[in-house]
């Protein structure tokens, strides 16, 4: 008795171990690196562990029309890799059957830092965030089960889920994981004034002043190094009569949280434009202009604009500066992240836009 | 991960550890040769919680390590320790959590090898439980075809009706046993006959009371994508503004003033003073004894209560409930008193 036991035991722990080497060996792990200085990321990638073939799969669903109803909707439709994953020069983005989203794109990078996402912080995890826009009838208008059953039916997506997760069962689980595997790897830490701040490079006369004022006057709420402290405020913009937009209240019900959106990262603003919740600032010109004088105080306003943020023309200018020093060409054009078919041609933004 | 089989020594075998509910969680119990004892659990199951009872109470060692992941009822012996140990082991927590998670698949057949283990049968014979739904409108079977009237007198028909069932306690009074069921949930779905009947194995001998929650609990509404009756595409999870739709009725009623006045209640929400999962306890008309292969239970769920059980709601007022807030709780209020145990 005792020798069959010790004997099964023995084939057990074979099995199992054998079984284990194999299935590491299959899949390719990547490490995301954490830039130095920087806080601990918030994602957890031990429940989502980062792999090459998940991380191919999710920029193959993040670059395919499928997952939208009518094909035209991809996610990269919205959030094009030269405008740091923004739409580039939209207020609002387009959506299926001409419809409009109701706020305005914002840049993707350095999500790994976000607990909450969206500009009123509504989803509570990235691995949930790709079920807004596929089911949303303003973006992709799609269902997922539609979705997955239109991944089920293509021979590489099955290849692919297998490849990534083991074996061809394509869930909903899956998909958005792989997605966050894509999405979770950009990161925007090689600017120059990343390049700054590590001691290789310098700023120019007009960027150290900028950077002076900056620190004085923004840094409270677009706190170093991801240039927002992720918390919802209000800087008293005027309410949209036609989108009439309460921001984080919609979420917490809590009349305390009225107008009040996340506070954006500055990282990439130069190619972000248009600017603002709402797409309303043209120009960071314009978003300057109204810290200085356009101000509303309602009773959520934030203490820290109430009487506005006073700005001169050369502290605009200055600032402006400064802010073009957070742009990350090596993120902007970092084949990993371009369209398929696109990874050795730089994208550039259009010169003549169209819509 | 989850573990169905336990294995563990002879020797806690012979202690009498005697199981009250299967095992499902992923505890692992280590005891060596010297009769150390290495605790590494991860919400401990009850059928864990009582070995380890057993375990702290014939005083095997001293030298025990309790890794206790957010669990309510910790043994005694564990809570008086608490503070010490939990100072102790706050740092190692994770990084020891992890690594049993990483490495369990070496773990376990080390395990075997040390202890010269037995898989512990199941004490007790385990019985299969049906636990039967069913929708009613008043004293009627629902039919989703058929007009109703509310004690408000509006007339109504239900297209859709769905509520999630979760932590499934059954419980024998007379014996204090206790069977929880973590961590499944169950979408019972009037389209859906099959999702009407919830099968449980017990080991319980004879039950009293039936406990559940209606909903998700908090923990998982915030613990990103899930799988099974959890996932997203079942249509029961908001994703604009994250969070599982615990219950949903739809249907159509003339005094909805809205287009087709068609009426539908969605409701969830979990966060503080926003939760409407409901806590419901039902105590069986008579005790159920478990002896043959399936035993079955009828609960009843009364469609009539969301009107007006805790507070009156009537469709002519409101007809929408998309979001967490005010009226959700108030509809939560209401369903939780649409159930009854009928044998
Ligand atoms: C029709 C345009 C559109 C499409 C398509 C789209 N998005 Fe978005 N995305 C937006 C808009 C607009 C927001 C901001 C919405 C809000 O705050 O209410 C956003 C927000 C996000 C955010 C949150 C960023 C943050 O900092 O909070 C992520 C992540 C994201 N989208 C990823 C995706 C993924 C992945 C897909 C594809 C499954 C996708 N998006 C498809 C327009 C789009
Ligand atoms: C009280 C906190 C706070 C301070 C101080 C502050 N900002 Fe902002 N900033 C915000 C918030 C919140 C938004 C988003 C506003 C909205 O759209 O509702 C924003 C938006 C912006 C945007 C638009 C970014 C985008 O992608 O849409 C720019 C540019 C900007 N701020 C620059 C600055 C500069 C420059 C300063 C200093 C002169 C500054 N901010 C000071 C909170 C602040």
């Amino acid at each position: 008795m005792k020798l069959i036991t010790t004997i099964l035991i023995f084939v057990t722990l074979f099995v199992v171990g054998v079984s284990w080497v194999a299935n590491t060996s299959r899949t390719h792990p990547i490490t995301f690196v954490v830039p130095k200085g920087w806080p601990q990321p918030v994602y957890d990638f031990k429940q989502n562990p980062l792999t090459q073939e998940g991380f191919d799969l999710g920029k193959k669903l993040f670059y395919d029309g499928r997952l939208s109803k009518d094909g035209n909707f991809p996610c990269a439709s919205c959030h094009q890799q030269f405008a740091a994953f923004a739409t580039y020069d939209h207020n609002l983005s387009h959506g299926y059957n001409n419809s409009f989203t109701r706020r305005n794109a914002p840049p993707l990078f350095n999500l790994a830092w976000q607990k909450e996402f969206m500009w009123d912080g509504g989803i509570n995890h990235l691995d949930l965030q790709p079920l807004a826009p596929i089911t949303d009838t303003n973006e992709m208008a799609e269902t997922i089960q539609n979705v997955l059953g239109k991944l089920k039916k293509d021979t590489a997506y099955r290849r692919m889920f297998k490849a990534a997760f083991g074996d061809e069962n394509i869930t909903t689980q899956r998909m958005t994981k792989a997605l966050s595997q894509f999405v979770v790897m950009m990161v925007s830490a090689n600017s120059k004034y990343d390049r700054v701040m590590r001691g290789e490079d310098s700023f120019n006369l007009p960027q150290r002043l900028g950077y002076e004022i900056f620190k004085r006057k923004c840094v409270s709420c677009h706190t170093e190094p991801l240039f927002t402290d992720l918390s919802y405020r209000n800087t008293g913009l005027a309410t949209d009569d036609y989108l009439h937009d309460i921001g984080r209240m919609k979420i917490t019900n809590d009349a305390k949280d009225s107008l009040k959106f996340k506070v954006p990262s500055l990282r990439n603003a130069a190619v972000t434009a248009p600017y603002g919740h709402d797409g309303r600032f043209a120009s960071l010109l314009r978003v300057m202009m109204f810290y200085n004088s356009g101000v509303l105080n309602s009773a959520t306003t934030d203490s820290l604009v109430r009487r506005g943020i006073p700005l001169s023309n050369y502290e605009i200018g200055q600032l402006t500066a400064f802010i073009y020093t957070l742009t990350d060409s090596s993120f902007l054009k970092d084949p990993r992240f371009a369209p398929p078919g696109y990874e050795s041609r730089t994208q550039q933004a259009p010169i003549e836009h169209i819509h | 991960m989850q573990c169905n089989e336990v294995f563990l020594c002879s020797r806690l075998k012979n202690m009498n550890a005697a199981p009250v509910a299967s095992h499902s969680c992923t505890t692992t119990i280590l005891l060596n040769a010297s009769g150390a004892i290495g605790l590494l659990f991860y919400r401990p199951c009850v059928f864990c919680n009582a070995v380890l009872q057993t375990i702290f109470k014939s005083n095997l060692s001293k030298n025990v390590g309790v890794f206790p992941a957010e669990y309510k009822s910790e043994p005694p012996s564990v809570r008086r320790n608490k503070s010490s140990i939990r100072d102790i082991l706050l740092g190692t927590k994770n990084v020891f959590l992890n690594f049993i998670h990483n490495s369990a698949a070496i773990f376990l057949p080390l395990l075997l090898f040390f202890c010269n283990a037995e898989t512990i049968a199941q004490e007790g014979s385990a019985n299969k439980l049906v636990i039967n739904f069913k929708n009613m409108v008043g004293g009627q079977l629902l039919q989703t075809d058929s007009v109703y009237t509310n004690t408000f007198g509006e007339t109504f028909t239900v297209r859709t009706f769905k509520y999630y069932i979760s932590n499934i306690v059954l419980s024998d009074d007379a014996t204090g046993k206790k069977q929880f069921y973590k961590d499944q949930y169950f979408l019972v779905d009037e389209d859906d006959s099959t999702s009407k009947k919830i099968e449980l194995t017990t080991t319980l001998n004879s039950i009293t009371s039936v406990n559940f929650l209606l909903g998700v609990d908090s923990l998982k509404n915030v613990s990103g994508i899930q799988t099974g009756n959890l996932d997203p595409a079942k249509g029961m999870f908001w994703t604009w503004n994250t969070g599982y739709v615990m219950a949903k009725l739809e249907g159509n009623s003339p005094v909805a003033k809205t287009p087709q006045h068609a009426f539908s209640y969605h409701v969830g929400g979990y966060k503080k003073n926003e939760q409407t999962v409901r806590q419901i306890n039902l105590v069986l008309p008579q005790k159920l004894i478990c002896e043959n292969a399936a035993v079955q239970l009828t609960v009843q769920a009364n469609i009539l209560a969301w009107f007006n059980t805790m507070n009156a709601i009537k469709i002519g007022d409101v007809a929408f409930c998309h979001e967490p807030g005010m009226l959700a709780v108030r509809l939560a209020d209401n369903y939780s008193k649409m159930f009854k145990v009928v044998q």
